[in-house]
């Protein structure tokens, strides 16, 4: 478990301030923040690597703020690797290693054991980063701290690395704290999730509920969430409706009267080319497509509703099929429960 | 054009006095070495003692240059002007500056002279002398070297189960390694070379600069060349251990 109460520190002139956040036993937590956030930092502060100035640590339930690295059980693995440069990749794996045979599987795990006998200074980056994280698995910690682990590895090796981790994590009972921009990676690895900006926790909780749910229209941008109004809610004969310029949108019934922020991310709608049938879905608009742009495996079709901007994303397959194209129109649909509001 | 010319003249100017000195009395000198006892004591003398000072030097100054290239505290720059005062002074005066606290009329003089130590005219004198104008050397190249090693490697180092001491041990000692050893090598060379604050500490014995200078005074230009040339031939030692090193282009670190 990793248990952080507004923890503070400092490296320069750059702070982090009252970091908050838990990352119960044997769970993965991902921590996701622009560059310059304090991501690294905090691994370093977690790592007993930067002082604390402020705050409480607690590594599974023991009080860690005065303890130093060596005794703190746990696994660093830096963007760069760090590996030691006059010691051999083998040397390198086992370096902290109690369990040879132990390393010895964990480099093949990883890979690793095929360039055992090459220099350090031979290895591509992503070679560099595989057997930074072999070596620190090969200790057998308790805790692992992952900097960008895969950042330099070509997508399959690392979909493959991801796998690893993963499960060499869950064999283990670790628990991990995963330093990431990528928010698929995110998504995909993470039980908690901590927003870092700035040097402060922005939200942390189940990544699903951080993307559904973010607390403030900032987090939602930063999120990478497309449909973010500023307006206020109205009760309208019993019903909760959210303005926003032109779009009068209906929302959960329990939204309480008042200006506020409204986010709809672009997976919750719906795209037709004809009127839709009537559905549970109570929101319909419908506009000119004013731009198709492809982001990743998604296609994200934006129409204008008078003046306002609605963006929806759509599969490649589902794209093909409706054949839209700049100039159409085109009908969205969303429930009232996908929108969010801060 | 320019450039290459005002380099080649500084060159040259730099170079020359010594070659000049070599091919009038190198083999004179080497020969010497065989027939003069008292220049082969001087040699020796002047060796040991730069070597003694050198690993006095290493042993006291090590940690401290860790400390400057790894730790902020209060005081660095205090610290850093310190190491600095020996190489900004003339060196007669950092030598009249040594017999003042070392010698038999102070305090600390006459407290090591009741501990059976003297310092002034003895080999103690000679390597006080040499320490002051080449420890600095000596922690200033060590504090590049610790600095050249990336401080996150201890740190890595410290998450793998070292104690500070053990990563040190394991990680910054071997790879800073070389650029300790050219640091040894520079303050061993100041030392052999120190002239000015020896002569005043410890005329006797006589390390070879002293001698050169003895037997210039005393016998003139003929018979200190033969001796000069020696004390080239032996500055050239640390010269050529740097060039097997292959660490005169600052390649040490990581």
């Amino acid at each position: 478990m990793i248990s952080a109460a507004q923890l503070r520190a400092r490296v320069g002139v750059f702070t982090l301030s009252d970091i908050s956040f838990d990352v119960p036993r044997g769970e993965y937590g991902v921590v996701i923040g622009p560059t310059g956030s304090g991501k690294t930092t905090l691994l370093e502060v977690v790592a007993g690597l930067v002082p604390q100035t402020g705050g409480r640590l607690s590594l599974n339930g023991r009080d860690a703020t005065h303890a130093s690295p060596d005794t703190r059980g746990i696994g660093l693995v830096y963007q760069l690797g760090y590996l030691f440069p006059h010691l051999s990749v083998e040397q390198n794996v086992t370096y902290g290693a109690a369990d040879s045979a132990f390393a010895a599987s964990i480099a093949r795990r990883f890979g690793v054991h095929e360039f055992y006998a090459r220099s350090v200074h031979s290895l591509s980056g992503g070679e560099r980063q595989l057997v930074a994280l072999s070596r620190a698995l090969a200790r057998k910690p308790d805790l692992l701290l992952l900097d960008e682990p895969f950042s330099a590895l070509d997508p399959p090796r690392r979909a493959a690395a991801r796998r690893e981790v993963r499960a060499v994590h869950s064999e283990l009972g670790l628990t991990t704290l995963h330093v990431t921009h990528d928010f698929a990676e995110a998504g995909s690895l993470g039980d908690v999730a901590i927003l870092l900006d700035g040097g402060r926790v922005l939200q942390s909780g189940e990544p699903a509920d951080v993307f559904r749910h973010p607390k403030t229209p900032y987090v939602a941008e930063f999120l990478g969430a497309e449909n973010v109004f500023a307006g206020g809610v109205v009760n309208e004969g019993g019903e909760a409706v959210f303005h926003s310029g032109p779009l009068a949108m209906h929302v959960a019934g329990s939204a309480v009267p008042g200006p506020c922020h409204a986010i709809i991310r672009a997976e919750e709608i719906l795209i037709s080319r004809a009127v839709p049938s009537p559905s549970s879905a109570r929101n319909q608009f419908s506009g000119r497509v004013i731009q198709i742009v492809t982001v990743g495996p998604l296609w994200h079709v934006t129409i204008d509703v008078g003046g306002a901007s609605l963006v929806a994303a759509l599969t490649t397959y589902s794209a093909d099929e409706l054949a839209l194209s700049v100039g159409d129109t085109a009908y969205f649909t969303f429930k009232a429960t996908a929108v969010h509001l801060c | 054009m320019l450039a290459a010319v005002a380099s080649s003249l500084l060159l040259l100017f730099l170079v020359l006095p010594v070659v000049r000195l070599v091919a009038a009395a190198g083999a004179t000198g080497a020969a010497r070495l065989w027939s003069d006892a008292e220049l082969r004591q001087s040699l020796a003398l002047t060796a040991l003692t730069a070597t003694a000072a050198t690993l006095i030097a290493a042993v006291c100054g090590a940690p401290l240059a860790w400390l400057l290239a790894r730790r902020a505290f209060r005081g660095r720059a205090l610290v850093a002007a310190i190491l600095d005062l020996p190489l900004l002074i003339p060196h007669p005066v950092a030598g009249i500056a040594l017999l003042l606290l070392l010698g038999r009329g102070s305090a600390l003089g006459s407290s090591l002279l009741s501990l059976g130590l003297r310092i002034v005219g003895t080999p103690l004198g000679i390597i006080a002398a040499m320490l002051f104008v080449s420890a600095p050397l000596f922690v200033s190249g060590a504090r590049e070297a610790f600095a050249r090693v990336d401080a996150r490697l201890e740190g890595v180092a410290r998450t793998l189960g070292d104690t500070p001491w053990h990563a040190f041990r394991r990680i910054t000692l071997p790879l800073a390694a070389r650029g300790l050893i050219a640091s040894g090598v520079v303050s061993w060379a100041r030392a052999v070379s120190e002239f000015g604050a020896i002569v005043i500490l410890a005329y006797n014995p006589k390390v070879v600069s002293v001698l050169t200078y003895d037997r210039f005074t005393g016998f003139g230009l003929s018979e200190a060349l033969p001796v000069a040339a020696a004390l080239v031939l032996l500055s050239l030692i640390p010269l050529t251990a740097l060039r097997a090193l292959h660490i005169e282009d600052g390649a040490a670190g990581t």
